[in-house]
């Protein structure tokens, strides 16, 4: 075979190869995408997604959103640009939240024996999908950064809610009242991670009692907004093919 | 293509092979915590653990272990370690083989941080429900904020039983009575399975269409438009009100199913109630220190000064964990750990009483192969050259006595 003769020799061997290319790409982005999110996500707000007993109504909502929507924001930059897929973010999303998941189960319960309902990882696809279908419908990275990272924000406490509520049920302990997860994180003992590190319920949101969690929010999208912009441009650097000029 | 497959599977199989002989041959369990590579002045001179006592060292699985004792905040807190603000009164086990069920300070439970005061002494009691059946090495432990963790004493404690048998229910101000261990988790499993499915439908209704090679060409040859078709749109419109629809049901459901919950709790818990003085009026002035690199041996010169109305004879020097006895006037009755226990390791060149009013000038050494062990002789490299300890007195009428000792101390290297 010359090297100007095509390697297939039909079109449904051209469609069979393009398949299997599909595949083992798909293969090999989810799991290069899990491996580097997964650093990135257990650098910036691991203990936050680790611990029932820190997912709280202000910083969590605050802190796992912003940290995030970095990596879908350069994924999707690169697949929409050069593919036009549409499912960049909710990629990222699941493959983090697969690795999460292997991670909780195979190290925190079935090498340390912490229970799953302490160190379950947090809900992400709704807000990856709502990302992925603004870009899809505008086609824009400005409003997919202004709707899109607004929502991914805005959606997360409300689709976590469901997992964490039964764990804020109160309990009297001894004469102080605790959640279940206070309780959990009490009882479960971890060597080096005391009581003290526990970053939760901490700010000066004070003037809005109760009602926290949508400020929290709201502060956060406005955040995550900035960053979209920040990382869909990484994206596009990384996505960049550059080709020196030969003297 | 096969001699390569036959390669991979060949070197495959070797290294699994060898991966299981390596840890079939050589695969310790872990022994202790960390506690023999604390730098030695954090063990003398931050928080001094004593009078400590593990209800049992053998239990089944639910069934309770209490560790009661107290421990004194050394007044000269050295300055490379932050002072204690905020600390907790934690455990040092191998993750959570024991539940922590109970913890006291001062009689006040402390689930959260405290703040302690130099020179104070506290009583504390942990109560642990076994979990995890083996044999567990448990320390006490207090966590300092910017100073770490400072372990004290370990003891092997052995649960017998199977984890399946482990329960730890828990009544809710609702009235629900739930099995923390397993709570929720049927809910979260769910959730996480719809949402990730959810995720994957997504991704294959672009998937059934080619993904990267015809799809790269048309986006470069500018024809990149055309790849998003309008049933695409109507089917992401379709997925986003989906998500919408299923969060707002899942909230719901969440609110009608719990609709009492309260925010997570915290908190530093500063008005912990120390001890009434715990020393006595024996006091203790030392003139001169040395630690004696070959012997193992430190020796102190001490004037010892007995103002209380009973005479007393130097019974115990602690430093550290490690406690060094004069077997001649006490022995330990509390099943100690034996590996920082010196039941003869104190001596000195007069162990007469003391009466009352009397002063005294002795040489007291205290001596043993555990100043190696534990590492505490490494505290002749500490930047700041001074030990800690507790001096103890056992009285005629049967009091007990002690004082503390902070002062510097000179290596002897020949």
């Amino acid at each position: 075979m010359s090297s100007t003769q095509s390697a297939v020799r039909s079109h449904a061997e051209a469609v069979q190869v393009s398949r299997t290319i599909d595949y083992l790409g798909l293969f090999i982005l989810f799991f290069v995408i899990l491996g580097g999110f997964h650093v990135h996500a257990m650098l910036t707000m691991g203990d936050w997604d680790f611990w029932s007993d820190w997912k709280d109504r202000r910083l969590w909502v605050t802190v796992t959103p912003i940290m995030l929507v970095t990596f879908p924001a350069a994924v999707q930059a690169i697949v929409w640009e050069h593919f036009r897929i549409g499912f960049g973010a909710t990629l990222c999303c699941i493959s983090l939240v697969l690795g999460e998941w292997i991670n909780r189960y195979f190290n925190f319960w079935g090498w340390t024996y912490f229970p799953i309902n302490i160190v379950f990882p947090a809900i992400l696809t709704p807000g990856a999908i709502l990302l992925d279908g603004v870009l899809i419908l505008t086609n824009s990275y400005l409003a997919t950064a202004v709707f899109g990272a607004t929502a991914f924000a805005l959606v997360f406490y409300p689709c976590n809610w469901v997992i964490i509520a039964g764990l804020h049920m109160p309990v009297e302990y001894h004469g102080i009242l605790m959640s279940i997860a206070d309780i959990s994180g009490y009882h479960y003992v971890r060597t080096g991670t005391p009581e003290y590190i526990r970053m939760i319920e901490k700010g000066t949101l004070r003037t809005f009692g109760k009602d926290v969690a949508p400020v929290s929010a709201f502060f956060s999208a406005f955040v995550c907004i900035m960053i979209y912009f920040i990382w869909h441009f990484i994206g596009r650097w990384y996505g960049t093919t550059k080709f020196l000029q030969q003297t | 293509m096969k001699t390569i497959k036959d390669r991979v599977a060949k070197m495959s199989f070797l290294g699994l092979l060898l991966a299981l002989v390596t840890t079939s041959f050589y695969a310790p369990s872990a022994m202790a915590h960390g506690e023999k590579s604390q730098a030695a002045f954090m063990r003398m001179r931050t928080i001094i653990w004593y009078d400590l006592d593990w209800s049992s060292d053998s239990v089944a699985v639910n069934e309770k272990v209490n560790i009661d004792g107290k421990f004194h905040v050394f007044a000269g807190w050295p300055e490379t370690v932050e002072l204690p603000d905020i600390a907790f009164l934690n455990i040092g086990i191998p993750g959570p083989v024991f539940i922590r069920s109970e913890s006291y300070i001062g009689g006040r439970i402390v689930p959260r941080s405290v703040s302690l005061k130099l020179g104070s002494d506290y009583e504390f009691s942990v109560v642990l429900t076994a979990r995890r059946p083996g044999d567990w090495h448990v320390h006490t432990m207090m966590n300092v904020k910017g100073g770490g963790p400072v372990i004290g004493p370990g003891k092997w404690v052995n649960v017998t039983g199977s984890m399946s048998q482990f329960r730890n229910p828990i009544t809710t101000l609702t009235g629900k009575t739930v099995d923390i261990e397993t709570f929720n988790e049927g809910t979260i499993w769910a959730w996480h399975g719809l949402w990730f499915a959810v995720g994957l439908a997504w991704m294959a209704y672009f998937c059934k269409s080619p993904v990267f090679l015809p799809r790269w060409i048309m986006a470069h040859s500018g024809r990149r438009n055309e790849l998003i078709t309008d049933a695409d749109k109507k089917m992401t419109i379709a997925f986003m009100a989906g998500t919408v629809v299923l969060v707002l049901f899942s909230y719901g459901s969440a609110n009608s199913t719990y609709p009492i919950t309260i925010p997570l709790q915290g908190g530093v818990l500063r008005d912990i109630p120390a001890l009434p003085d715990q020393r006595g009026n024996v006091h203790v002035k030392v003139n001169g220190a040395t630690y004696r690199v070959p012997g193992r041996a430190m020796s102190m010169d001490l004037t010892i000064h007995n103002g209380s109305d009973t005479a007393v004879q130097l019974c115990e020097f602690q430093a550290g964990a490690i406690r060094f006895l004069d077997s001649g006037v006490c022995e330990d009755e509390t099943l100690y750990p034996e590996n920082v226990l010196a039941p003869d390791g104190l001596s000195s060149s007069d162990n007469s009483a003391i009466g009352p009013d009397e002063t005294k000038t002795i040489t007291v050494t205290a001596q043993d192969a555990s100043w190696e062990i534990e590492r505490m002789s490494d505290i002749i490299y500490d930047p700041d050259s001074r030990f800690g300890a507790i001096i103890w007195f056992n009285g005629e009428d049967g009091s007990r006595q002690s004082a503390i000792l902070n002062e510097p101390l000179i290596p002897v290297f020949m």
